[in-house]
């Protein structure tokens, strides 16, 4: 980059068209001061003219020249590109894309993308424009729902509609074991309590009871603040009521994320995520199909990348089980296995421990205890 | 845990990226390249009429002549003049679009880790360049626009430039060669040094169209003006366009019913826009297609199309989330692709396993418990919702 970033420089600095353009200039008024100097005496005509001839010669190659040191310019700051970027005239011949024909696919995961991230006046274009796209008809409207008590949240610091919609939904966000509502009260307390404390302790009257059940709690250490009004320094409890920034940044990812559970989507954008994780995984990817392109070999198994790729912490989101004695990652059709002791292999594995059959006593792998495969039991990882 | 990184490495992580810094330096050569061609042009006829107006003047012609011709010359100088400063302004821009484009990519290199909250900010605005580009490769240029306006991100991508693409490429789409032609001619220099055929193709395609229109004669003619002067490398195509002459366009005979066929229009199409990527180094796929696949596949594992739900990411509980590939966005998109490699497994901490089979680390079950204000004996399966009793969660093994 910063070969790249010198030759720019040089390319603004000396290789432009300004140059030429005062020479060329220079070119003119030499041909006006020629017509100028003949029409005041025709009989200098001559000499005027070998003169011009001349000075138009010398001016004319000095053009020529600027063009040069552009060419150069650009030339350099060519070769810097290429320098910087040689790794990637690969890509445009590898073989990771399965995607081109599914344009409808990738159409509606944009739309959604554009819909989830609140993009709705693009959205409404995308879908004129390349539409009918296969969305969920309801999306745009919740979207709209989620944003604006979003929106509330961060620019008015008003958590009403945030509470009004947990409480509508509470029936599923307690199935869901969600103490959002509770969360977004809690906040609301604590944002009065550092603006207005008396107001407060109106709100907690007024909404903690609901709560006393699940987050006594909770509430206790609110409620003891009120006893550090004077001295907040010295208060236990100054930790809850230190950064409500993040506070508000907490409490408004939950809320995300249970707005998106709810429509049974994920928290956030499927489409950056991949996105993301494709620009990480790229590299490794590429010198993989060089390596393979070089040594003449081919995957051995289609299904699976051929090479493990190593992602920020935070995308993964699955637990995989990997079998110990294949070291194959376990699928529908060969799902992973418990023996009675609670080790857990590949059913593949297992089938070929017990060759004979599924009464056959086989030992576990991994331990003494001895068993049979109708004893072994599928998992759900 | 599986393998896992922070690390940023900017100089391989901009892989993607090179379309960025490489389309307006084409352009600026293309700039360059007219200005050369304006300046190489008047620099002979004025040099030529400097000298023969001094060889007139020695050999002793009117001494008022030469101010006519000085006019003429003054005339053209200050053309010329014109032709490079407005040259000059189109140059200015797109040193600009370099500028900001490589202050874009410098920032990645100032981020310390895939994990700093600058990297999340930057891979957000790669992604909404990824999407303009697939927006205006796919021709849906009002949506590109819109959303490169909102993002702020018009120095970024090239608007202009896809949307004169899919102009031409649309011209070809309704039978015309002019615009595409046009274009051909313009980039004459370039096209020959990379060997394209394009504009034979189009000659080719303007012959067909004359023949099948019943006229030979202009067919014969216009083959001879411009299907001839490619006959060094076509002798064998303009032989078989001759031979066209012969076949009606209602033919079954191949090659010349492909020949007649309408869906060379189509083949047109695409042999201008992957001649035109080509010209100024842009992929022949969408970035966004190369970032996608790859990230799918880095993701996918096998429990995202699996017929059960997965136990440790779904939407049932607050304590899980669900996983890209699982959501609706991509799950259908993801189906074809391969699945992560992985080496070893990696599980919650702490694995126990319930009377259904389902397996979660156990303070995961803890965690919701208590945000349920379950009873101290109880524990309530995540995913299906099902209650036990604590005696009844056993320990599992996971090497």
């Amino acid at each position: 980059m910063e070969a790249i970033q010198k030759e720019y420089e040089r390319l603004i600095k000396r290789a432009n068209l300004s140059k030429s353009i005062n020479d060329v200039e220079h070119c003119l008024r030499l041909l006006e001061n020629a017509r100028e100097a003949i029409l005041r005496d025709p009989t200098t005509s001559k000499m005027t003219l070998v003169k011009l001839q001349q000075a138009m010669s010398t001016g004319l190659s000095k053009v020529q020249d600027d063009h040069k040191e552009i060419y150069t310019g650009l030339n350099r700051y060519g070769k810097a590109l290429d320098k910087t970027f040689k790794a990637v005239s690969t890509y445009s011949t590898n073989d990771y894309d399965a995607l081109t024909s599914q344009a409808p696919l990738i159409k509606r995961a944009i739309a959604m993308h554009l819909i989830r991230e609140g993009q709705f006046s693009v959205a409404d274009f995308f879908l004129t424009e390349a539409g009918p796209i296969d969305v969920p008809p309801e999306l745009q409207q919740e979207f709209q729902e989620m944003y604006e008590i979003l929106d509330a949240m961060r620019t008015r610091r008003d958590l009403s509609l945030a509470i009004d919609w947990a409480r509508q939904k509470s029936a599923q966000l307690e199935q869901r074991g969600s103490n959002l509502e509770f969360e977004l009260c809690k906040l609301q307390f604590i944002w009065l309590f550092i603006e207005r404390p008396e107001r407060a302790m109106a709100y907690a009257r007024r909404e903690f009871s609901r709560f006393q059940e699940k987050h006594l709690k909770d509430i206790q250490q609110l409620m003891c603040a009120f006893l550090f009004l004077q001295s907040p320094e010295k208060s236990p409890y100054s930790r809850i009521f230190a950064d409500p920034e993040k506070s508000w940044n907490d409490v408004a990812h939950s809320f995300t994320k249970e707005f998106c559970s709810l429509l049974g989507l994920s928290a956030e954008s499927p489409l950056y995520i991949a996105a993301t994780a494709g620009a990480i995984a790229l590299p490794t990817l590429l010198k993989m199909a060089s390596i393979m392109k070089e040594k003449k070999t081919e995957w051995s198994t289609v299904n699976e990348l051929p090479a493990e790729i190593a992602l920020p912490p935070g995308y993964q989101f699955h637990s995989i089980f990997v079998c110990p004695v294949s070291k194959d990652q376990t699928t529908d059709s060969n799902p992973p296995m418990m023996l009675p002791c609670g080790h857990v292999i590949a059913q593949e594995s297992l089938q070929r421990l017990a060759k004979g059959g599924s009464s056959v006593t086989l030992k576990c792998p991994y331990c003494p205890r001895e068993s049979s495969l109708h004893h072994a039991k599928p998992v759900i990882i | 845990m599986s393998m896992s990184t922070t690390k940023l490495n900017a100089e391989s992580h901009l892989l993607l990226d090179q379309p960025l810094l490489r389309l307006p330096h084409e352009l600026l050569r293309k700039t360059f390249k007219t200005s050369q061609k304006h300046f190489e042009r008047d620099q002979n006829i004025i040099m030529t009429g400097v000298k023969e107006a001094a060889a007139k003047a020695m050999a002793g012609g009117d001494p008022e002549d030469p101010v006519a011709s000085l006019d003429s010359m003054i005339t053209r100088m200050q053309g010329l003049k014109r032709k490079l400063e407005s040259l000059h302004e189109d140059e200015k821009v797109l040193q600009e679009h370099s500028r900001k484009r490589i202050s874009h990519l410098q920032d990645l290199y100032n981020i310390p880790s895939l994990v700093d909250e600058g990297y999340d900010r930057w891979s957000r605005t790669r992604l909404d360049r990824l999407l303009v580009d697939f927006l205006l490769r796919a021709g849906y240029g009002e949506s590109a626009k819109k959303l490169a306006q909102e993002k702020q991100i018009e120095d970024l991508v090239d608007v202009d430039v896809f949307v004169q693409c899919a102009r031409v490429e649309a011209s070809l789409r309704r039978g015309s060669t002019v615009e595409c032609l046009a274009w051909c001619q313009e980039n004459k220099n370039s096209l020959r040094k990379m060997k394209s055929t394009l504009e034979f193709e189009l000659r080719l395609q303007q012959f067909i169209e004359l023949v099948r229109a019943g006229q030979p004669k202009e067919a014969t003619a216009y083959s001879k003006k411009f299907l001839v002067p490619h006959s060094e490398n076509h002798l064998k195509d303009i032989q078989k366009a001759a031979a066209l002459l012969a076949f009606r366009p209602d033919t079954p005979w191949q090659p010349y019913k492909a020949m007649y066929s309408a869906d060379r229009w189509e083949f047109l199409a695409n042999a201008f826009v992957n001649t035109h990527h080509n010209l100024y180094g842009l992929p022949s796929r969408p970035l966004l297609h190369i970032a996608l696949s790859a990230g799918l596949s880095a993701l996918k594992t096998p429990s995202c199309h699996s017929s059960v739900a997965s136990s440790s990411s779904n939407t049932a509980s607050s304590t899980t989330s669900l996983c890209p590939i699982c959501s609706t966005e991509l799950n259908d998109l993801a189906r074809h692709v391969p699945y992560a490699h992985h080496v070893r497994s990696s599980v919650e901490p702490d694995p126990v396993v319930l009377p259904n089979g389902r397996i979660y680390g156990r303070e995961r079950l803890e965690e919701l418990a208590s945000k349920l204000g379950l009873p101290e004996e109880k524990i309530r399966d995540p995913t299906t919702g099902e209650e036990w009793d604590r005696s009844t969660v056993r320990k599992v093994f996971i090497m």
